[in-house]
C-alpha cells in the first residue's frame, strides 16, 4: 500500500471519529448528558464501548508481546476478562448499579459512593484518588497512542503527541459521553474487524487448522530459552511450574490483579449508568463477550503461535527475533500479513488507545469537575457545571500532556509501569470492597468503607514500595531505608503482587469496622 | 483436548468457549424482558 493510501485511510478515520463527536456535541444539553450520557445511551453503543475502553493498546500490543514469551497460560486473563470483566461485572454488579445510581440520581462513581454512604468525605476521596493516580496511568496510555502515530506518519514524538492530544480532546471537550461512546463504538468495530481478519491470516501463513498448530506450537517447548525456563517457562502451550517465579507474576500480576482489577475501574462501572433499563444491560452480557473473545483472545493467541511461525520460517522463536516483547506483535503481523492490513493494524490500535485515553480523561473531568469542584460550591453554582467539567477535561489532558512530554519519547520511565500497577491495585483494593458491599450487604456503614478505602490505598503504595521487586527496586525507597530491595528476600513474596495483600486486608476492614460501628 | 497436552491451558480455552455461548443465550433469552426491579420502580 502506498503512502497516499495509508494517509487516506487514516485521515478518513480521524474525519470519523470528528463527525461522531461533533455528533455527541449536538446532543449534550446538560450535565447529565455530559456525564453519562443522558442515562439513555442504545445497549450496542454501550457493550462496545465498554469493550474498546477495558481494551488498551498495552493489552493488545503488550500483552500479546507476553503470550509470545510466556505462551497461552495468558489466556486465563481472557477468560477473566470475559467472565469476570463482562459476565459478572454486567449482571452482578451492573444491574444493581444502574438501578441504584438511578434513584440516587448519580452521574459518576465518586457521587455514587458518596452518595450511597451519605458521605462527602467518601464521594471526594474517590475523586481524588483517581484524579491523582489516573493522569500517570493515562499518561502511558497516551505515549502508547503517540508511538503508533509516529510509526504511521513517520513524524516528531512531540508533534505526533500534540496532534494526539488535540484530536481525542476535541471529541471528549465537545461531545462529553456521548462523544466518547460513539466514537468507542466505531473503534471496536475498527478493533473486533482486525483481529478476526488477524486470525483468517495467520492461520493461512501456518497452513494448518487449530489443534494441528497447538500440537506443532507443543512439540517445540524445548526451545524455551534457558533463562526463561528457569523461572518456571515449560513450554507455549503449559503452564509454568506452579510456584515458580513466572506463576506467581502470571497468577497474581497479570490474571487476578488485572482480572479482578478492573471490577471497580471508575470510567467502567460509570457505563453501567448510561443506559435506562437492566434489560440493555442484559443485551450488553453477549456483545461484550463474543467482543473480547475476538480482540484479546486472538492476539494472545496468536501472540503464543508466532513462535511457531518464526520457528517453521526462521529457526528462532519470537523473543529472539526482536529487542523487546513489545515489537514481537507489530513485528510478527509485518512478516505474516499482507502491507495493506499493517495500516489498519495501526488504525487497530490508535483506537485501542484513543478509546481507553478518552475515557479517562472524562473520567478524571467528572471528579474533578463534578465531584470535586461540585461538592463545594452552592447549588446555583452547579448550573454552569458542563462549562466546569469541560474546562476539567481541559485540565486532565494538559496534565497527562505535560508528564508525557517531560518523559519524552526515548524515557523508559519506571513511573509509567508503577502509575498503572498503582491505579489498578487502587481501583482493586480501595474501591471494590466498598463498592460491592454497597451493593449487595445491608449492615456496611460508612465508617467502614472509609477505613476500606484508606486501608485499601496504603496497603497497595506499602506493598508497591517495600515488598514488590518490580516497583520498589525501581523507586529505591526500601533501598535508601533498610539497605535491601525489598523487605522480605527469601521466597516467592517479592513476585506476589501488592494486590493480593492490599484486596484481603481492605475487605476484613470492611467488615470488621462495619460491625463494630453504627449505620448512619 | 484441541492439539493442548496441559489440562491448565486446554480448560481455559473451554471456559471461554462456554462462556460465550453461555453469554449469548443469556443475551438472547433476555433480550427483550424487563427486569422485575425495573418494573417495581
Amino acid at each position: 500500500m502506498d503512502n497516499f493510501s495509508m494517509y487516506l485511510i487514516v485521515m478518513v478515520y480521524f474525519l470519523a471519529v470528528a463527525f461522531l463527536g461533533y455528533l455527541g456535541y449536538k446532543k449534550t444539553k446538560d450535565s447529565k448528558d455530559f456525564l453519562i450520557g443522558g442515562g439513555e445511551m442504545n445497549p450496542i453503543v454501550m457493550a462496545l464501548s465498554y469493550g474498546a475502553t477495558f481494551i488498551s493498546a498495552s493489552a493488545i500490543v503488550g500483552f500479546g508481546g507476553v503470550a509470545a514469551t510466556f505462551g497461552m497460560g495468558i489466556q486465563w486473563l481472557m477468560f477473566l476478562n470475559m467472565f469476570v470483566g463482562v459476565v459478572i461485572a454486567f449482571i452482578i454488579f451492573g444491574r444493581p448499579t444502574r438501578r441504584i445510581g438511578a434513584k440516587l440520581k448519580v452521574s459518576t462513581f465518586a457521587q455514587f459512593l458518596g452518595a450511597f454512604y451519605d458521605s462527602k468525605k467518601i464521594r471526594i476521596f474517590v475523586a481524588a484518588v483517581i484524579f491523582i493516580c489516573m493522569p500517570l496511568y493515562a499518561a502511558a496510555v497516551l505515549r502508547g497512542g503517540v508511538f503508533c502515530m509516529q510509526e504511521v506518519f513517520g513524524i516528531d514524538f512531540n508533534l505526533a503527541l500534540l496532534i494526539f492530544t488535540i484530536i481525542v480532546a476535541s471529541y471528549v471537550i465537545a461531545g462529553g459521553m456521548k462523544g466518547v461512546m460513539y466514537t468507542d463504538a466505531l473503534q471496536a468495530v475498527i478493533m473486533f474487524l482486525c483481529m478476526a481478519f488477524l486470525v483468517i491470516g495467520v492461520y493461512k501463513a501456518l497452513g494448518m487448522g487449530f489443534s494441528e498448530a497447538n500440537a506443532a506450537l507443543g512439540a517445540i517447548s524445548d526451545q524455551v530459552p534457558e533463562k526463561l525456563a528457569a523461572v518456571g517457562h515449560r513450554g507455549w502451550t503449559s503452564m509454568p511450574a506452579f510456584a515458580s517465579q513466572q506463576w506467581y507474576t502470571l497468577v497474581t500480576s497479570l490474571i487476578m490483579g488485572v482480572g479482578i482489577g478492573c471490577l471497580a475501574q471508575p470510567q467502567l462501572v460509570v457505563r453501567f449508568m448510561t443506559v435506562n433499563s437492566t434489560k440493555k444491560l442484559n443485551q450488553g452480557v453477549a456483545i461484550g463477550c463474543v467482543f473480547l473473545l475476538i480482540t484479546v483472545g486472538v492476539v494472545y493467541h496468536v501472540g503464543a503461535l508466532s513462535n511457531l511461525y518464526f520457528w517453521q520460517n526462521d529457526g528462532n522463536i519470537s523473543i529472539n527475533m526482536v529487542d523487546a516483547s513489545d515489537k514481537i506483535i507489530p513485528y510478527f503481523i509485518g512478516r505474516v500479513m499482507p502491507t495493506w492490513f499493517v495500516t489498519i493494524f495501526m488504525l487497530c490500535i490508535l483506537s485501542a488507545s484513543m478509546s481507553t485515553l478518552s475515557a479517562q480523561f472524562h473520567t478524571m473531568a467528572a471528579a474533578a469537575g463534578s465531584d470535586i469542584y461540585g461538592s463545594c460550591v452552592s447549588e446555583s453554582a452547579k448550573k454552569k457545571m458542563t462549562v466546569v467539567i469541560r474546562l476539567a477535561v481541559l485540565v486532565s489532558i494538559l496534565i497527562s500532556f505535560i508528564i508525557c512530554f517531560v518523559l519524552g519519547e526515548g524515557n523508559d520511565s519506571p513511573i509509567i509501569a508503577i502509575s498503572t500497577s498503582l491505579f489498578m491495585g487502587i481501583c482493586a483494593s480501595a474501591f471494590l470492597p466498598s463498592y460491592f458491599c454497597a451493593l449487595y450487604w445491608k449492615k456496611v456503614t460508612t465508617k467502614g468503607a472509609y477505613a476500606s478505602m484508606w486501608v485499601g490505598v496504603v496497603a497497595t503504595i506499602l506493598a508497591l514500595l517495600f515488598l514488590h521487586a518490580k516497583e520498589a527496586t525501581a523507586l529505591g525507597i526500601c533501598k535508601a531505608i533498610f539497605g535491601t530491595d525489598v523487605l522480605v528476600t527469601n521466597g516467592m513474596i517479592k513476585f506476589i503482587d501488592p494486590i493480593m495483600f492490599a484486596f484481603p486486608l481492605s475487605c476484613i476492614t470492611i467488615v470488621v469496622v462495619s460491625l463494630l460501628t453504627k449505620k448512619k | 483436548m484441541f492439539g493442548i497436552s496441559d489440562p491448565g491451558i486446554w480448560i481455559v480455552y473451554l471456559l471461554s468457549i462456554l462462556c460465550v455461548i453461555g453469554s449469548v443465550v443469556f443475551g438472547v433469552k433476555y433480550w427483550n424482558k424487563e427486569d422485575e426491579n425495573d418494573k417495581k420502580e
